[in-house]
């Protein structure tokens, strides 16, 4: 039955991706953006530019253009529907490797930040919901609508200005491990596990010195929206008619509490996938103040360089992973929230 | 369940009466942050000491310590000093900060309410439609918006303004096709609900014609939602704009812009000069806290009758 489900949701990402694919794979070429210009210059001649024009395949027509791409056109090589995202416009190799070699940064970096975050302000916004309307519930929600409205970069430089500069706890914000560390070999591409798989421990306290900044940006950031949703939840949950009846039962403070708190974290799951799937296009910009070399950075590279099958690849391969969280977290939810089943 | 509901109910009603008694200071500091901005919008690039966009003769000079402002201040106004004081300091450009601060806003907030202006009479325009009438072609707007709603933010937006150039109609236009799809879902829901009601039935009885309905009765009723969302849309309208400027696919230098500022300053900052970017980005963040603050009193107090 949860197969049948799953197999259903995925079927349906599926198809969902497709639509997406095509509509981006219109949307950009139909803004007046010249690449071809970009590649052969402004003063390039007639021939140059037609022949570029060739070489990038933006001569044919828009559909056999999409055919191509899709890899539905016959004997015009594999494309996405193979599993190959084409090859980027600026550096020859295959969209895929790249992004294979970015994705597993973002993801470390978003994964880290909601661990810590979820952490803090699951704590936090319960603490606000004991006393609805106290001092201290007023604070942690003034708190969350100040936090949940910051521009991330700045604190990302605010952060470097303190840490880096006038403490100098925290390293430059120049990349996940230092210039002078060789790079463990790339296993599963996540830096703190392949360096723990490699055997260097000092390369993984490294890694986790250098995350320190941007995950402390972004935990601030997320703690916000995160704290928000906790203490509604949690409120409505300590009002509901399961928790008086607990009450009248005579059941400890610390049993009604965690029943509360389950009945909490379940509607919470779904906010926290969309919040998810935000921060994996919405880390660019802490990304780009950290030079972490993620997903984000390559997508702003490929974007301002009209590097069409990269900027495809880039909205694919973030969306899908997106939906693919939904789809665990929906799982996650029907598993603590007994209501909800998909039998 | 009914129980549950019959509470809610109660607490609902003795609410508001509760918060209309009390004047909320954190509304009112709301209202106060995003008058300020909207005035240094209207009057910013006038009252500005220096030229926002021509350099002056000095660069990255730090602005004069805490200490001296009040000297500053009263030399200023009695017109002793030869040039006014540079307040926030002067960027690696020799541009004054402290004019580009204030000037900034005719561009973020601009932008911001231009965005949402046109998303909101787009959205709620296509969301009565999609609320009044269900068809093929209704059916294909939602699912439309649907896939608008499933890209990536901030990406798309990157997209959209460096492909179609980088201008401030251009990240308006993005900003437009990107948030209007937010209004359309909500005012059609709230559609849903309100043409079912009894006085839209009673003008139907009446001999009121369904275009009649829709726009007199259903329109005005439906608008609340979307209203409220206005506040938190303007709010992340110009993170998004200032997110763009900082990584190079927003409006161009030198353009006085927050975003733009904090981007200049971010070599900077590394090397301890912290002025070009710290003041535009306590702009930013107080201006888009101020809008999160509005929007929340509003909901609230919408929620609340």
């Amino acid at each position: 039955m949860l197969r049948r489900y799953v197999l259903r949701r995925l079927f349906a990402a599926a198809l969902q991706l497709l639509v997406l694919t095509v509509a981006v794979f219109f949307l950009i070429r139909l803004l007046p953006a010249d690449p071809v210009s970009r590649f052969v210059g402004l003063n390039a001649s007639a021939e140059a530019y037609a022949q570029a024009e060739r070489n990038l395949g933006l001569d044919r027509p828009l559909l056999v253009q999409l055919g191509q791409y899709l890899g539905v056109l016959p004997g015009a090589g594999p494309g996405l529907l193979q599993g190959d995202l084409g090859t980027s416009w600026v550096t020859g190799s295959p969209v895929l490797d790249e992004i294979a070699h970015t994705l597993p940064r973002t993801l470390e970096l978003v994964t880290l930040s909601f661990v810590v975050a979820f952490l803090i302000a699951a704590p936090v916004g319960m603490f606000g919901a004991l006393r609805p309307g106290g001092t201290a519930d007023r604070g942690v929600f003034v708190y969350s609508l100040f936090a949940g409205s910051q521009p991330e970069f700045w604190w990302g430089l605010l952060f470097v200005y303190v840490f880096f500069f006038t403490l100098g706890w925290a390293p430059a914000p120049l990349g996940v491990l230092s210039p002078m560390t060789s790079a463990p070999e790339a296993v599963t591409g996540f830096m703190l596990i392949d360096s723990l798989l490699a055997g260097r421990p000092e390369v993984f306290l490294e890694a986790l010195h250098h995350y320190a900044l941007p995950v402390a940006t972004l935990v601030f950031i997320l703690s916000g929206p995160i704290i928000k949703m906790v203490r509604q939840n949690m409120a409505r949950a300590l009002e509901s008619d399961f928790v008086l009846y607990a009450r009248c039962a005579g059941l400890p403070g610390g049993a009604i509490a965690r029943a509360a708190f389950r009945a909490a974290m379940a509607p919470s799951m779904t906010l926290i996938g969309i919040l998810y799937g935000f921060m994996l296009g919405g880390a660019v910009l802490v990304e780009s103040v950290f030079s972490l070399g993620g997903l984000g950075q390559y997508a702003i590279r490929s974007i301002l360089a009209f590097d069409y099958p990269a900027i495809q690849g880039v909205v694919l391969v973030i969306t899908a992973v997106s939906l693919l969280v939904y789809l665990a977290l929906d799982l996650i939810h029907a598993a603590i929230d007994p209501r909800v089943s998909y039998a | 369940m009914s129980l549950g509901g019959a509470e809610a109910a109660v607490t609902a009603h003795s609410k508001p009466s509760r918060t209309r008694r009390r004047p909320d200071p954190l509304f009112a500091l709301g209202v106060a942050i995003v008058a300020a901005a909207v005035f240094l919008a209207l009057v910013g690039p006038e009252i500005a000491p220096y030229d926002p966009t021509e350099a002056t003769l000095f660069y990255n000079e730090a602005p004069p310590p805490l200490a001296d402002w009040p000297g500053l201040l009263l030399a200023t106004l009695t017109g002793d000093l030869p040039q006014p004081p540079h307040w926030f300091g002067t960027d690696a450009s020799g541009f004054d900060v402290f004019s580009r601060v204030i000037a900034a806003p005719r561009t973020d907030l601009a932008i911001a309410l231009a965005a949402n202006v046109l998303s909101l009479v787009f959205g709620v325009l296509l969301g009565l439609v999609a609320g009044y009438y269900t068809n093929w072609a209704t059916a294909l707007l939602m699912r439309a918006s649907d896939v608008m709603q499933s890209f990536p933010v901030f990406i798309s937006a990157m997209i959209l303004v460096a492909l179609a150039g980088r201008s401030t109609g251009n990240i308006v236009l993005a900003l437009c096709l990107l948030y209007t799809p937010i209004y359309i879902r909500l005012t059609r829901a709230e559609v849903l609900t309100q043409r079912k009601r009894g006085f839209v039935e009673a003008a139907r009885a009446m001999g009121s014609t369904e275009l009649r309905c829709a726009l007199v009765h259903v329109l005005p009723n439906s608008l609340a939602p979307a209203l409220i969302q206005s506040s938190v849309t303007i709010g992340f309208a110009i993170l998004l704009t200032a997110g763009l400027s900082f990584v190079g696919a927003g409006v161009r230098p030198p353009t006085p812009e927050w975003g733009l500022m904090i981007s200049t300053g971010a070599n900077q900052i590394i090397l301890g000069e912290w002025w070009p970017s710290v003041f535009p980005g306590i702009a930013i963040s107080l201006t888009v806290f101020g809008f999160a603050v509005l929007g929340n009193a509003l909901e609230r107090r919408y929620d609340g009758n």
